[in-house]
């Protein structure tokens, strides 16, 4: 029992968290902040290169690879480092809040490239025949045809990619972004209590949840648009 | 002219020579695999012909600097899977081309596309959902949506092979009125009643090659080729 009582002391104290919420929040409107800039710039990044990944011009379509590849395969906390502390040397200095969203649309594009990619592989091809076959070009063909039923097929994956950026924003902490879980870290040091952590981990959960939640009820209504 | 086509080692196209006059319906026979398809989509350059040239009113269409966009506007085709966007209602469907790549107005196209749905017998659907029709409905809205861009050759892909027997009527019955009106047509079918009724030209393909060609007449009353006499045995008993 004594143990149990411990850890509520320790983790659970509501009175500390009372006292530190209005930080903690402070905390979390950053990382909700960062997180959708970066995920609406990881869109447009992954939209534009999917195009290019599934276009026939071979030079683009090798870089884009590189891209996804170099960036999916090292570790995001790495990527912010080089952004903010490695690009003063080429003359590129960004502050802070701009290098950690740089990394992270950076980051987030590569990911999303491929779920677009997989999404627009996915749609049948005598759709993209049927729409040239009208005098469509393909740039056309893509925004009108094929974008929009990608949109309904990539909404699961996006969204768990969305979740996964919300949580890997907290890397940010590393160039002393205040985002939540930093925040929560620096109440811990300052309270000398984890409670802080708790209750970050509850806000994390109040930011995902609605996320996922939305975006079934959404899949719902797509799926009764368009069954085939 | 001398079209060719080959897929990697596939040589799926071994020499076409082939002319269709304004307003004939050209009735495209053969056994599967016979490239009968190929032709049909090399010639709204679905399919890039590997060597050979392609003339539409003695324009090459198969040179290197013209606008596939264009000529593909003067060239409708109908598939044998519909390809209806499923995203879109019935109109959104037929007046898409019209809005994008016209950028008529919108009340502009949706007359066009209202007459050409009332045209082919779909006035109640014009707000339905491709999923929400039958097969044949499916396809004579696909025959709207080419009709639309007011095209000059119409292109039909066994158009009638996905559907249920029942519903193949309403969709050839469409096909004739429009052969009726003047259109020039070139028809990849297995229909034989329709290619005797409304083919006024006939050619049959065998392996790439055209081994007959004729008024439609003629080659059914008197294949010559011992190749269409088989086929036409025995898709006609």
């Amino acid at each position: 029992m004594e143990g149990i009582q411990n850890l509520l002391e320790k983790y659970f104290s509501v009175g500390i968290i009372w006292e530190i919420l209005p930080y903690l929040l402070k905390g979390a409107l950053f990382t909700i902040i960062f997180s959708v800039s970066s995920e609406i710039i990881g869109i447009i990044i992954g939209l534009v290169t999917s195009m290019i990944r599934t276009s026939k011009i071979k030079v683009l379509n090798q870089l884009a690879m590189i891209y996804v590849d170099l960036f999916r395969g090292t570790p995001l906390l790495m990527q912010i480092i080089f952004v903010y502390y490695a690009l003063p040397y080429l003359g590129i200095n960004l502050p802070a809040p701009i290098a950690g969203i740089v990394a992270l649309s950076v980051n987030s594009g590569a990911y999303v490239t491929e779920i677009f990619r997989a999404g627009i592989d996915s749609i049948d091809k005598g759709q993209i025949e049927a729409s040239r076959s009208l005098g469509m070009s393909y740039i056309k063909t893509m925004r009108y045809i094929i974008i929009p039923q990608t949109f309904k097929r990539v909404l699961p994956p996006l969204t768990n990619e969305f979740v996964a950026l919300i949580k890997d924003s907290s890397l940010l902490s590393v160039i002393a972004i205040s985002e939540l879980l930093r925040t929560a870290r620096e109440m811990m040091t300052w309270k000398l209590n984890p409670s802080s952590l708790t209750a970050a981990a509850i806000l994390y959960l109040l930011i995902t949840l609605p996320l996922t939640r939305l975006v079934s009820h959404m899949e719902n209504k797509l799926k009764k648009s368009d069954a085939h | 002219m001398d079209l060719h086509k080959k897929f990697g080692d596939l040589h799926v196209l071994k020499g076409i020579n082939l002319n269709v006059n304004k307003g004939e319906v050209m009735v495209i026979l053969g056994p599967s695999g016979s490239g009968k398809s190929t032709l049909l989509r090399s010639i709204n350059l679905l399919e890039v012909p590997t060597s050979g040239h392609i003339y539409f009113d003695d324009v090459d269409i198969t040179a290197k600097k013209i606008d596939r966009n264009r000529v593909r506007q003067r060239v409708g085709m109908v598939f044998q899977a519909f390809n209806l966007f499923p995203h879109m209602t019935v109109l959104g469907n037929v007046t898409l081309a019209l809005l994008k790549v016209l950028k008529m107005k919108k009340d502009e196209a949706v007359k066009i596309g209202t007459d050409l749905l009332i045209r082919v017998g779909l006035r109640d659907k014009i707000n339905s959902y491709p999923n929400q029709l039958s097969g044949g409905q499916k396809q004579r809205v696909a025959i709207a949506r080419a009709l639309a861009m007011n095209p000059e050759v119409m292109l039909f892909d066994e158009v009638t092979s996905a559907l249920d027997p029942e519903l193949v009527k309403e969709v050839l019955d469409v096909m004739k009125d429009l052969a009726k009106s003047g259109m020039t047509m070139l028809v990849v079918t297995h229909e034989m009643g329709f290619a005797k009724e409304v083919g006024s030209h006939v050619i049959f393909m065998d392996e790439g090659l055209i081994v007959e060609e004729g008024l439609a007449a003629d080659i059914f009353e008197n294949p010559r080729h011992p190749r269409t006499k088989v086929f036409l045995d025995a898709v006609l008993h």
